[in-house]
């Protein structure tokens, strides 16, 4: 029996419970306690009724150093860093856009150079908008650009430059990122033994 | 809080190394010391952080909807009835009629239990979301922290401020006391609002996140604060509560009337029921416009997440939608004209016609409402209609129909509203003739115009039917109502009453159409809870976090309402114990008042108790006068 299946009996039951109750029971406040029953369990068989869809997840996927061969490799994932964990899509966008809050990236690879994009990532504050317009101290504009390398966003240099090769490809430019430039993953550990975590942990106290 | 995080680890650090410190000094009088704390830190290293955790049976998810959707009812109850309340006492006020002030002081005494029991579930809550939830509670916590603190001190003055408010109404009740006394009630519902828009805050964010830039701890909180969403589902929930404060106070009318056992008490719950649906559906129609500045802002912030709500997996729930807002909408209607026939005596012929026209005119417009987009077609059934749209009932599939009978219908509503109001009077000044008209163009106008606009809607593109088109139907109705409620109060300053209205002559049904009323505001707090929540499919943080859980999909609307009706039953049990708890002294003494000195005739003792205010029984002129 599918689950749809058996919430539609359990709604029956509750509307022909409160049916019995309404028929046979003459205390006030319990027939009012079937008539919601009623009225809860049609809602429940009205819902069930229509088309039953869920939403479901798409997989999550994990970026593997060691499959990433080509800078369109790269790009690849910098395009889904782009649209999830870097959060770019939340201010920017790709052409003209009515809802986007900060400026449009299409063609930037093309209008700047890989150095100048990762340092607008990682240093938004190192170039600022200055109005001359008026006498005396030019007035700052701070740039509204998170640092993408720090928390909340936090994008790990591998990700940055596979958001760059995203943006340089977009732009139809020559992807001057390459796959070498990556940092490789450092080796795991090996597990301390009880012995040695013990000592460790009276280093850490003194 | 970003600087803070690693100040606190700092000083847990130094307070593990206080205590490792100690547990070493023990451990030079015995290993076992040494080896308990060696065995600990090796359990620490092994483990990595808790992303979720999972409860059998019943699952997370489902206890955590469960406790959210009556924390969330619950506060709404506790928000929308000061509100409710505070309106009374001043109507009270202000007329001098006391029975508003008694209704005012019995929902009020209502809040003190109500408050408590919406504290707990918040409690719970939290508990459980910290529990479930750690990873995603963390980042929330690295976010907001500085408006906990200030939740935390509203609740502080707002718990202060009710009790003052409750327990200093008689101490209150004249003169100079009385305005303070509703000082009092103005201060509650202010910081009632404030304590609404800071969890607010959280909630929206999750679904419209901004992106956080460097600066203080009070810097980012107030930038994640004001994100996209968060002043629409402000002043959406504001309305919404107001609305089920009114409907609930009607329910409980209905109830009480309904097992009413003598001619007093028919005819006091017959006027609370009265008062309820009013403040109801005078909450109610406004709702459909906040509801529309929201699903615009929504739009505006993310078109996948609208296309998600509107026309993707949750299409559907707005079917539903539709169907409980008509019903509502029937409901309130139904009351009114059941008002019109039996509070007033022999004006049932005369408003049959009109009554029918409305009727017809609603079910048309609900018909519409509920027609959906696309059909769920068998391919040949789909080449038959050439598409998935019905070619002749596709056309009231799209939204620019839904909007028209949307307005339509609060239209409607409104003029029952006005010919209830105007029912049994008699225009006396000399300027009603060209005010009647002025108000009848006012309408008929206004009425072709939403329909042209929305006839309209189909021939331009999306966005100007948007931004220009369904913006002017609101906002003619909106003219409308501002024009012709003034105008029909001015004429009945000075209308005789030709009819005076009875009370207590309802018939059973009308108790009924109530408690109908309220259960379909609460299950629409319930399914629109569950849309705006699946609005962020498989997202914490909609486009920032993501949901890894095996929780992470969206269940289907069948599943979904069998929980929406579990939990509205639920609540409705909760407040039906809230009242019984609430009125159990009220009964006893209405026991003991009538063994004792109360005269016959007094109307049964209400919540609180006053002998201010639980005076002598109101005559029969003023059982009969109008409102």
């Amino acid at each position: 029996m599918s689950e749809v299946v058996k919430l539609q009996l359990i709604g029956l039951c509750v509307v022909g419970f409160g049916t019995i109750i309404l028929l046979f029971i003459k205390s006030q406040f319990l027939r009012v306690i079937g008539f919601v029953s009623i009225v809860l369990g049609l809602f429940a068989l009205v819902a069930l009724a229509v088309p039953q869809m869920a939403s479901l997840p798409p997989a999550e996927e994990s970026i593997n150093i060691a499959d990433i061969k080509t800078p369109t490799d790269m790009a690849t994932i910098g395009q889904k860093i782009f649209f999830s964990k870097g959060q770019c899509a939340l201010c920017h966008s790709i052409g003209p856009s009515e809802s986007a809050r900060c400026p449009d990236l299409k063609g930037i690879g093309a209008k700047l150079s890989r150095e100048f994009l990762y340092e607008s990532l990682t240093e938004p504050q190192a170039y600022l908008y200055l109005d001359f317009r008026h006498e005396g101290i030019p007035k700052e504009y701070p740039a509204r650009m998170p640092y993408i390398n720090k928390n909340p966003i936090g994008l790990s240099k591998n990700e940055i430059l596979s958001v760059i090769a995203f943006l340089q490809q977009m732009s139809g430019e020559p992807i001057s990122v390459n796959p070498s430039e990556l940092d490789l993953p450092r080796a795991t550990p090996a597990p301390v033994k009880a012995a040695d975590a013990g000592s460790l942990a009276i280093a850490q106290a003194r | 809080m970003m600087h803070q995080g690693p100040m606190i680890t700092n000083q847990g650090r130094e307070l593990v190394g206080r205590a490792a410190f100690l547990t070493g000094c023990v451990a030079l009088l015995g290993l076992v010391g040494a080896a308990d704390m060696a065995l600990a830190q090796e359990s620490v290293a092994a483990q990595a952080p808790t992303a979720y955790r999972d409860l059998p049976i019943i699952g997370s998810r489902n206890l955590v909807w469960i406790i959210a959707q009556l924390h969330l009812l619950l506060a709404g109850f506790v928000l929308g009835v000061p509100i409710f309340a505070w309106l009374c006492e001043i109507v009270g006020w202000k007329s001098g009629d006391k029975r508003y002030d008694k209704l005012a002081k019995e929902f009020t005494k209502l809040l003190t239990s109500s408050y408590a029991t919406t504290a707990l579930f918040g409690g719970i809550l939290l508990f459980l979301l910290i529990g479930f939830y750690p990873k995603l509670m963390a980042y929330l916590t690295d976010i907001f922290f500085p408006s906990f603190l200030v939740y935390c001190a509203l609740f502080l003055v707002e718990t202060a401020t009710l009790y003052l408010y409750w327990y200093g109404w008689d101490a209150m009740s004249e003169g100079n006391g009385k305005k303070f006394h509703i000082f009092l009630g103005l201060l509650l519902n202010v910081f009632a609002f404030f304590i609404m828009i800071v969890p607010n805050s959280w909630a929206t964010f999750q679904a419209s996140p901004v992106v956080l830039a460097e600066g203080t701890d009070f810097e980012r909180a107030w930038a994640a604060t004001w994100n996209p969403t968060w002043w629409p589902v402000n002043i959406h929930r504001l309305i919404a509560n107001v609305v089920l404060g009114g409907y609930i106070c009607g329910a409980y009318a209905g109830i009480r009337y309904l097992s009413a056992k003598s001619q007093e008490e028919r005819y006091h719950y017959d006027w609370m029921g009265y008062v309820g649906n009013f403040i109801g559906v005078f909450g109610l129609l406004p709702l459909p416009f906040a509801g529309y500045w929201l699903m615009r802002e929504i739009y505006q912030y993310n078109q996948q997440m609208g296309i998600t709500l509107m026309g993707g997996f949750l299409s559907w729930l707005f079917i539903l939608q539709a169907m409980l807002i008509g019903v509502l909408f029937l409901g309130s209607n139904y009351y009114f004209w059941l008002g019109i026939t039996h509070r007033i005596p022999g004006s049932e012929a005369q408003y049959r016609k009109p009554i029918m026209a409305m009727l017809i005119i609603l079910l048309l417009c609900l018909a519409v409402w509920m027609t959906p987009h696309s059909l769920v077609a068998s391919l040949a059934e789909a080449q038959q209609m050439g598409g998935t749209h019905h070619p002749l009932l596709g056309v009231f599939g799209v939204m620019s129909a839904k909007m028209t009978v949307s307005n339509l219908m609060v239209l409607v509503t409104f003029m029952s509203f006005i010919m209830y109001w105007r029912a049994g009077k008699q225009d006396t000044a000399g300027w009603a003739k060209v005010a009647k008209a002025v108000m009848g163009a006012v309408l008929a106008l206004a009425g072709i115009a939403v329909i042209i606009l929305g006839v309209w809607g189909y021939f331009v593109p999306a966005i100007i039917r948007i931004n220009y088109f369904s913006t002017s139907q609101v906002g003619i109705v909106i003219f409308v109502m501002l024009t012709i409620t003034p105008l029909t109060a001015l004429l009945l300053k000075s209308a005789k009453t030709t009819t005076e209205m009875v009370w207590g002559k309802m018939p059973p049904r009308a108790g009924y159409a109530l408690v109908l009323n309220a259960i379909m505001v609460i299950l629409l707090m319930t399914l629109m809870g569950y849309a705006r929540s699946s609005s962020r499919v498989h997202w914490h943080v909609y486009g920032v976090m993501r949901d890894s859980s095996q929780y992470a999909f969206s269940p289907a609307l069948g599943y979904a309402a069998a929980l929406m009706a579990l939990n509205t039953f639920l609540f409705c049990m909760l407040v039906a114990f809230i009242f019984w708890v609430a009125t159990m002294g009220d009964k006893a003494k209405a026991a003991a008042g009538a063994k004792g000195s109360v005269e016959p005739g007094t109307i049964p003792a209400m919540a609180g108790g006053s002998q201010a205010l639980d005076g002598p029984a109101p005559d029969t002129a003023q059982q009969n006068r109008p409102v």
